[in-house]
């Protein structure tokens, strides 16, 4: 790309919402929970694992699969393995699909009559429809990225940071991508991707980058090599 | 109008709003229930119209007439869909069927998107308009109710009904069956500038408590709903006479009659009855408006209870919430989609358990501030009126350009 393009790019803000559609498909123990994981659509396995930090809630698990197992069947050793699963490390939902399999095939095999959920604990299948909407904020340099991202709402940086990782597909992250390409920042670009998205909530996220980038614009405005 | 939720509701919502009232403008929306007063669907419409107006939509809201049968019928098939065991006769369903045919004849059912609210006028679906653009109205049906273990013959008979609409919307995923329809998961709301949310100034808060005798210096413990033993009314006085006996507390249970609800007044009768003349229990019968009064008593409770037993969704919950109240709520309907245990208040099973948590909070007024804080900034993310409406239009949307899972606006 273009150097003097990129400088003159900025970065535009967009957000999504997400409206939940049932499957009408539910499962009470272990053995339906695996069962409708193989065949439920594609949507349905990114809505309970990709869009989890989407839901905002402080929770102990990094998916809706193994919030489930750990609280409502508690099944926690099987929990701890599905939350381990990085769903950002896969190419495809097809691929994610099969290693939340193998893990719970592998845990039936030791454990093969798991408990039921009680009545009304049941994983409740779902996918979303996702809407897609500028922000109406955009930033041209460091500085007013760093205003932005103050105030900006959490499902903002959801889309950016979190659902930008399955749509690009290729390592990076927007505001990473933005760093690296267009301010040509490449250690800040090194910096915010390596926030692990699944140790903070959204506003945990916010917290780390906006730290990151502070210091980075302080940094940058300190006049060096004054002399006495 | 939608100016005035700015710097109140989450900024992306009212841009998503502005958006998507562009994309309708001046297109119709009919909404129809059954009751203009009382209950969380007429006061959810009774905001939603004039905001959907504003955003430049041509909102409308229409109620079917029904006779005291009617009424009996559908409160019958209400409680069979919440679990209860209920007989509801051919003839009756057909009585149900004949009072919305009577009401297709009178009202204009004409318009660009149709949401019908809850087993009452379901049957409307039947004389929906047809031919040329007619066909392509999306008609939706709103199901308000707590219908994850209902009674399966009604639950059928109205299914009927029901998938002969373009999708099916309700409170909680766990409410949603097996249809052949579509169906769509998207939770009921407050407004925080209505009556019943807004700020009140400290003398509104006192007017209220000397029009009905509370004692401002005692802790009060406060449960607002309809007289109806689904809302477990008599658990709470259990609850409240377990925590009697450590620690200093009133109650308070009050509750607006709903012109649909035939069984209030039998109901209410029976808490009295149970009271028992406790000078402090108080009992109060608000009458339908009384929104700045329940709004006063919010803020003055020290401790909230919503402890149901079947529940649609609970609304009460998110407004004491909103007035930075934590709250225990029963573990039932859309509560726990509210209260996140532990979190921003606590889920109960049993009067017991809810006297538990009734000690706790009086005991730790740091915990009540902590867990009100987070539950006010809960309530704002999620469950104000802008993101209801954000989600029904984004319904609407997606239906009239359906077959998509993402869309770019």
């Amino acid at each position: 790309m273009d150097n003097a393009t990129n400088k003159a790019k900025p970065f535009e803000f967009m957000q999504c919402i997400s409206i939940i559609k049932s499957t009408a498909k539910r499962a009470a123990d272990l053995h339906e929970l695996r069962d409708l994981i193989a065949t439920v659509s594609e949507e349905s396995i990114f809505h309970h694992t990709c869009q989890y930090f989407l839901k905002g809630r402080i929770r102990e698990y990094t998916n809706d699969f193994a919030h489930w197992v750990g609280e409502s069947l508690e099944e926690s050793a099987l929990a701890e393995q599905l939350s381990s699963i990085d769903p950002y490390e896969f190419k495809s939902i097809s691929e994610l699909r099969s290693a939340l399999l193998t893990v719970i095939d592998n845990y039936l095999e030791s454990f093969p009559e798991p408990r039921e959920a009680l009545a009304g604990e049941e994983f409740y299948f779902n996918e979303t429809i996702t809407i897609v909407f500028p922000a109406r904020i955009r930033a041209k340099n460091l500085a007013e990225f760093l205003i932005a991202i103050r105030y900006i709402d959490a499902a903002s940086i959801y889309y950016h940071f979190h659902e930008a990782r399955t749509r690009l597909g290729s390592g990076t992250d927007d505001f990473s991508k933005w760093f690296d390409e267009v301010l040509g920042e490449q250690e800040l670009a090194r910096r915010l991707w390596a926030i692990d998205p699944f140790m903070h909530s959204i506003e945990g996220i916010r917290e780390h980058i906006v730290e990151i980038v502070d210091e980075k614009v302080k940094r940058d405005m300190e006049i060096t090599g004054v002399e006495e | 109008m939608i100016a005035k939720y700015t710097g109140i509701a989450p900024k992306g919502d009212l841009i998503l709003l502005q958006r998507l009232g562009e994309i309708f403008r001046d297109k119709s929306f009919l909404h129809v229930n059954s009751t203009r007063a009382g209950g969380g669907v007429a006061e959810i419409l009774q905001r939603m119209i004039p905001i959907l107006r504003d955003l430049g939509i041509d909102a409308r809201w229409e109620v079917i007439e029904g006779d005291e049968r009617f009424f009996d019928i559908t409160k019958k098939i209400h409680n069979a869909l919440q679990g209860n065991h209920e007989t509801i006769t051919e003839e009756m369903w057909r009585h149900h069927y004949e009072v919305n045919r009577r009401n297709a004849e009178k009202l204009d059912l004409e318009a660009d998107a149709v949401l019908i609210h809850d087993p009452q006028p379901a049957p409307l679906i039947e004389f929906k308009p047809e031919g040329g653009e007619s066909d392509r109205v999306p008609w939706l049906w709103r199901c308000h109710i707590d219908v994850s273990n209902p009674l399966q013959e009604v639950c059928d008979y109205l299914r009927r009904y029901c998938e002969k609409y373009d999708a099916a919307v309700f409170s909680v995923s766990k409410f949603a069956r097996a249809m052949s329809i579509d169906e769509f998961i998207i939770p009921p709301s407050i407004d925080p500038l209505s009556e019943k949310n807004r700020d009140l100034t400290e003398e509104e808060i006192r007017q209220t408590l000397e029009r009905y005798d509370i004692p401002a210096d005692r802790s009060i413990i406060l449960q607002v709903s309809r007289f109806d033993r689904f809302k477990d009314p008599i658990g709470v006085i259990k609850a409240y006479r377990m925590v009697k006996k450590y620690n200093d507390c009133i109650l308070i249970l009050a509750g607006s009659p709903a012109s649909d609800d035939p069984e209030g007044e039998i109901v209410l009768n029976e808490v009295r009855e149970y009271a028992s003349n406790d000078p402090d229990v108080h009992i109060l019968l608000l009458p339908p408006f009384s929104d700045r009064d329940i709004n006063a008593l919010q803020r003055s409770a020290t401790v909230v209870l919503q402890k149901s037993i079947k529940e649609g969704f609970g609304l009460t919950v998110s407004e004491a919430m909103w007035k930075g109240k934590p709250v225990i709520g029963g573990a039932t309907g859309g509560i726990p989609l509210q209260i996140v245990h532990g979190f921003t208040g606590f889920l109960v099973h049993t009067p017991e358990g809810a006297a538990f948590r009734i000690r706790q909070f009086l005991n730790n007024p740091h915990m009540v501030e902590k867990m009100g804080q987070r539950s006010k900034e809960y309530i704002r993310t999620n469950f104000l009126i802008t993101r209801q409406i954000r989600d029904y239009l984004s319904v609407w949307y997606a239906i009239k350009n359906n077959g998509k899972s993402v869309y770019e606006l």
